[in-house]
């Protein structure tokens, strides 16, 4: 079966409260604060923390988007996106970890024998 | 006319190769030789009897598709030989010298322990030249093109451990790059423009076009541009001389009779496209002229035998440009046919010297070799006529027909071409004497060794000798009795041409005194340089100096006996020499600093670029960031 | 489709097979599996257009060659990988697992209907070459790649999904379709919520296939990695990168491409200009390597930027020339930089190679011809692929970026020439290097395709 073919139920009146501009503006404020975050960071695991920020600026994106189109596509959209996500911290904390033991730090600052 | 005959003609060098190529430790040495001059031998074999079959046939230009070989689109470039006048003609240039020059070779390497890679690679060249010549569209030609590059580049640094060899082949190959980008640049506008490679196609629609069509003049001008990489024209010359670090064989087949003569063949391929584009037409012809005068006088001073016979390459070159350049067609592809004839014999003579003197290539220290070595004597000899202009011989009837063409265009440029002429008879006779008159200069040991060569070396001589005495029959122009067997022969492919613009194909104003007046001016002109050069170098036994010679006034005084010779030296000699050491150096110096500069402005950017990967990764995010933000602001707010 | 689930299923056999006391079966087994994979990717062969998934992936005879240049590729490196077992360290049966799992994630990019198909397949993609990146864990530098990559890969990512974001709110739809009904409309020619959405998804992509100016982390990455891992990354992820690219580009955004065309045409340039150009002052073949693939991008980007109806073709040809020459020139680094270790570890340098055809012709012939075809010399596959591309933008009318990249191709004859010279003509004191024949197999076979197609392209064409 189609996913889009099963039909939300209209917008809850709760959500017509804020218009959808401010969601726009609060996800795309949270998107630019994570990126911030990753520009201004040295610890790799802030960084990462920063990252995953703006992938919930997405997810919040997402789902407001959902809610005013009253189509589910954008909810399952962000359940996939957090699957990933957890996958991704598995892995990338791993990293981490496997540079920690090797060079006792976090901070990228210290990452720069390859260049050129 | 058959396509398995035909596929013949390339695939036997490329046999070679792979013989000679893959099993190069194994093949015997003497078969070595054996196969790869065969191979040459059976394609010009093949070549002549697809040349009879096609004169048999009423002469009709054919296309003789292969197989179909790439679709993009709607662009469909079949793998097909074009059989017509100027294909068969090349075939003939390149199979006849390049079997002759195969035979040489396996006299003249003999003693080269690389003599299975020579050949090997000698074969390749022969197979991408005649897929050069024999392709039927742009696209085999440009393989053909970069083939033939590719050959050259192997072949100069063929004894490698020599650095300067190998800088040699990498000018090569810089410059020739330069060249084909602007041939690469050429097929793609043609692509875009008619939506087709295949010369026919091309050729058909651009008669639809008018004289000075914007778009032609580009595509001719980039065309052009390849050209000028691929035969030595101004300023990408310098290469050619360089080159002569190969060895002789190759500088003679490569260098001297076919693959120089490439961007000569593109030209006449394409003359209804050159036809439409008088602006190009006009650059052809001055890059052509000055080219001519530059290499003839930086050729008057040369001391080393290849050398001399390299600027007399590049300056020959230039000539032919100038009869492209005022549409002689014919005339350009005749002195392509004598050029291939004597110069292939004055750089086998040469080799032939050179290995007589055991590797020695200043002439300053040679001298009296006719008595030692006498059929290179005498077929030098014969050779140094031929490019002088001298009448009988071949280089006169050619090189006549391009000044008569070019009187007809504009009175200055003859007068020119005159002039590159009278310096053409004078280094080629400065050539003669220095090596073959007056005393053995060089030291006893060579003196010792002295030995005219093997037969594998001297009946190629011979043969090319005699081509080089009566090839010009080929093409006696009508004001001496003949009837132009060669332009009547070529005539069919200039229909498109003739069609787009008329006026250019019309029938020669000249009456036939004028005719008589030219010819008789440029032979004076041919002959006074020679005799002046008699004089200096026979007569007067006068030898360049050498370059360490470092002579006070005082000295000089004592030792010039003749008030003269100091007028002379000081009226003329000089100015000649500060001249064409100026453009000498402009050529080596100038241009290569220009084109290395280029190299090492690449470099200084690279190592400079490179500094932007600093390894820091929020560096790198922040350059992303950057990217990011001018991307969405210039295509969000800007635009 | 098929492989999808066929390499799914056999990623984890392979897994399991680890757990056997006999590492040997590791490296027969995966070959095995790929072939399979292989064959029942044709099993959609010519079947028309089919769509899978609720009609969220689609299958075509294009996408079913990139498949299987992705597999062959995959096939090839794996066959490389002897080696493995002789490290007590190395886990070879999750290496060959996670392998197998990201070539599911480059299937479904490759024939994507469905942007959560799409981001799911990128993402098993990426999260499998950053564990591979830093697959050698003691080694510092396999360390800071694998994180370099990490990081960057992620905030890509954070970026691409913003951008999915954008164009699901302006547009209402996931599906390629979908999307491109909005895009026609008139509205959606005008919406800027969409241009925005498609900017930053497409950035998200471009930094997938290491395009300038978010190609920084190509070099270092490239550079970093176990060397079989680097060629995994610079053929599969890069074949598959573009084919994706290409879908959203053609599908769903062909209405507008006056808005995109500009912007893709500066990256080009850039990209062509950045890899070509700093790859000349390089003195490691490796990252000299890495340089050539960010310009190869560029050169396949020409082809996008282009969009004709041959894109496509173009695109397959290049990529496919492009693995194949890639594949055999890491075949040959790893193997000389294992000869020439210096204390212990791979020399990677153009010095390595000195002198090598004295006693390795096949090895310096190999070489020299997967070099011949990466700088596109005629008579070589690679050839072709910037024939094709270049006579698309040819149609195009785009003459300026032709010019740059013709001249930018000649700047890379330079850097491909030099391991060549030094092969041949500088001293060197390279023993007889000795080659496994499987391994001698994949060099061979990649030199064979790289001058079949290069003298027979038609022929590719009439396999399709």
């Amino acid at each position: 079966m189609e996913p889009s073919m099963l039909q939300m139920p209209a917008i809850p009146e709760i959500i017509q409260l804020i218009p959808l501009k401010n969601y726009l503006i609060l996800s795309t404020a949270l998107f630019v604060i994570g990126i911030i975050g990753v520009l201004t960071r040295r610890n790799a695991i802030v960084i990462f923390m920063s990252i995953e920020l703006m992938l919930n600026a997405a997810n919040l994106l997402l789902i407001a988007f959902s809610s005013y189109k009253s189509d589910p596509a954008g909810q399952v959209f962000v359940f996939f996106i957090m699957a990933v996500a957890a996958a991704e911290v598995a892995v990338g904390l791993a990293i981490i970890v496997m540079i920690y033991r090797n060079t006792r730090t976090t901070d990228v600052g210290f990452l720069n024998k390859l260049k050129w | 006319m058959s396509a398995s005959l035909l596929i013949l003609i390339p695939l036997l060098p490329l046999i070679g190769f792979l013989i000679n190529g893959i099993g190069f430790r194994r093949v015997p040495k003497g078969a070595v030789g054996v196969i790869g001059s065969l191979a040459a031998l059976g394609s010009f074999a093949v070549s002549v009897a697809v040349l009879s079959a096609f004169k048999a046939a009423g002469s009709e230009p054919q296309v003789v598709s292969l197989f179909d070989w790439i679709t993009v689109g709607n662009l469909n470039i079949p793998f097909s030989f074009q059989i017509d006048q100027l294909s068969l003609l090349m075939l003939m240039i390149v199979t006849g010298v390049g079997s002759l020059i195969h035979i040489y070779s396996i006299g003249y390497m003999k003693h080269d322990e690389g003599f299975g890679k020579f050949f090997a690679f000698l074969n390749l060249f022969l197979f991408f030249m005649l897929l050069l010549v024999m392709g039927s569209n742009y696209v085999i030609m440009f393989i053909g093109w970069e083939g033939v590059g590719l050959c050259s580049y192997l072949l100069i640094g063929f004894w490698n451990t020599n650095t300067n060899y190998n800088n040699a082949a990498r000018k090569a190959f810089i410059m020739n790059r330069i060249g084909d980008l602007g041939f690469l640049l050429g097929i793609f506008t043609i692509i875009a423009t008619f939506g087709s490679v295949e010369y026919t196609e091309v050729f058909s629609q651009a008669t639809g076009l008018s004289i000075g069509d914007p778009v032609v003049v580009t595509i001719t001008l980039l065309l052009f541009v390849g050209a000028m990489g691929k035969s030595a024209q101004i300023p990408l010359f310098t290469w050619l001389p360089d080159a002569m670090a190969g060895p002789t064989p190759v500088s003679a087949l490569i260098h001297a009779a076919t693959m120089v003569t490439a961007g000569i063949y593109m030209v006449i391929r394409s003359n209804v496209l050159y036809s439409l584009a008088p602006f190009t037409l006009e650059v052809i012809s001055i890059v052509g002229i000055a080219t001519v005068l530059l290499a003839a006088s930086i050729g008057l001073l040369q001391n080393d035998i290849k050398k001399v016979l390299a600027y007399s390459t590049v300056s020959q070159l230039g000539y032919m440009f100038v009869a492209l350049g005022v549409m002689a067609y014919s005339a350009s592809m005749f002195h392509v046919i004598t050029h291939a004839f004597f110069k292939a014999l004055l750089f086998l003579g040469a080799g032939s010297v050179i290995h007589a003197m055991s590797d020695e290539q200043d002439i300053r220290s040679m001298g009296g070799l006719r008595k030692k070595l006498p059929i290179t004597f005498l077929t030098f000899l014969i050779g140094t006529i031929a490019i002088a202009g001298i009448p009988p011989f071949a280089g006169f009837f050619s090189k006549d027909e391009i000044l008569a063409h070019a009187y007809e265009h504009n009175k200055l440029l003859w007068a020119l071409g005159v002039l590159g002429s009278l310096m053409t008879s004078f280094y080629m006779f400065r050539l003669l004497f220095l090596t073959f008159f007056g005393q053995f200069r060089g030291t006893h040991e060579q003196e010792h060794h002295l030995h005219e060569s093997p037969a594998a070396m001297t009946i190629p001589l011979v043969i090319l000798a005699i081509f080089s005495a009566v090839g010009g029959f080929m093409g006696v122009p009508e004001a001496l009795g003949g009837t132009h067997q060669l332009a009547e022969f070529m005539s069919p492919l200039y229909e498109g041409a003739r069609q787009v613009n008329p006026e250019a194909f019309a029938a020669t104003t000249l009456s036939h005194s004028e005719e008589f007046m030219l010819m008789g001016i440029s032979v004076a002109a041919a002959l006074i340089a020679a005799i002046a050069a008699y004089v200096m170098y026979v007569s007067r036994n006068s030898v360049p100096a050498p370059d360490t010679a470092e002579r006070s006034s005082l000295e000089r005084l004592v030792y010039n006996k003749y008030y003269v010779d100091e007028l002379y030296n000081g009226v003329f000699v000089k100015p000649i020499a500060g001249l064409s050491n100026l453009l000498y150096s402009f050529g080596e110096f100038f241009i290569d600093l220009i084109v290395l500069g280029t190299g090492r402005l690449v470099k200084g950017v690279s190592g400079q670029l490179r500094q932007t990967q600093t390894g820091s990764v929020g560096y790198y995010i922040f350059a992303m960031v950057v990217g990011i933000v001018a991307i969405l602001f210039w295509n969000l707010l800007i635009r | 489709m098929y492989p999808i689930i066929l390499l799914s299923v056999l990623g984890i056999v392979v897994l399991f097979l680890g757990f056997m006391k006999s590492k040997n079966i590791l490296l027969p087994a995966t070959l095995l599996f790929l072939a399979l994979a292989l064959g029942s990717n044709f099993i959609d062969w010519n079947q028309g257009p089919l769509l899978y998934f609720y009609g969220m992936f689609s299958v075509t005879n294009l996408t079913l060659a990139f498949n299987a240049i992705v597999l062959i590729s995959a096939f090839l490196i794996v066959a490389m990988t002897r080696g493995f077992q002789d490290d007590e360290e190395a886990q070879p049966a999750e290496y060959y697992g996670i392998m197998l799992f990201s070539l599911v994630g480059a299937i479904m990019i490759i024939g994507y209907e469905h942007l959560i198909i799409f981001f799911v397949g990128i993402e098993i993609l990426s999260v499998a070459m950053y564990i591979l990146t830093g697959s050698d864990k003691r080694n510092l530098r396999s360390n800071e790649a694998s994180l370099k990559y990490f990081l960057m890969g992620a905030f890509a990512t954070g970026i691409m999904l913003f951008g999915i974001a954008l164009l699901y709110g302006a547009t209402g739809a996931f599906s390629l379709t979908g999307i491109r009904g909005f895009v026609s409309t008139a509205a959606g020619a005008q919406s800027y919520i969409l241009y925005a959405g498609l900017l930053l998804l497409l950035i998200g992509m471009l930094f997938k296939v290491s395009a300038a100016p978010f190609h920084f982390w190509t070099p270092d990455v490239y550079d970093g990695a176990p060397s079989i891992f680097t060629t995994f990354m610079s053929t599969i992820v890069k074949t598959a990168g573009f084919a994706a690219i290409f879908r959203l580009l053609s599908h769903s955004f062909a209405g507008i491409y006056d808005f995109w065309y500009i912007t893709l045409a500066v990256i080009t340039v850039l990209t062509l200009f950045v890899g070509n150009v700093v790859a000349v002052y390089q003195d490691s073949f490796k990252r000299m390597m890495a340089y050539s693939s960010i310009s190869h991008a560029g050169y396949l980007l020409i082809a996008l930027t282009a969009l004709t109806a041959q894109t496509e073709r173009s695109i397959l040809f290049y990529s496919m020339a492009y693995s194949v020459a890639t594949i055999s020139a890491f075949g040959v680094l790893m193997l000389i930089a294992k000869e020439k270790s210096l204390d212990g570890r791979p020399n990677e340098s153009y010095d390595a190679f000195n002198g090598l055809a004295k006693q390795n012709p096949l090895l310096a012939f190999v070489l020299t011809v997967s070099m011949l075809s990466l700088a596109g010399i005629p008579l070589t596959a690679g050839f072709w692929g910037k024939f094709f591309v270049f006579s698309s933008a040819a149609d195009r009318g785009l003459i300026w970026m032709l010019v740059v990249a013709v001249l930018m191709s000649a700047v890379g004859i330079y850097y491909y020439f030099r391991v060549v010279i030094a092969s041949y003509m500088k001293e060197g004191n390279t023993g007889k290097i000795r080659v496994a024949p499987f391994y001698q197999i994949v060099l061979v076979a990649a030199t064979v395709i790289t001058i079949l197609f290069g003298l027979a392209p038609g022929f590719f064409e009439q396999l399709l």
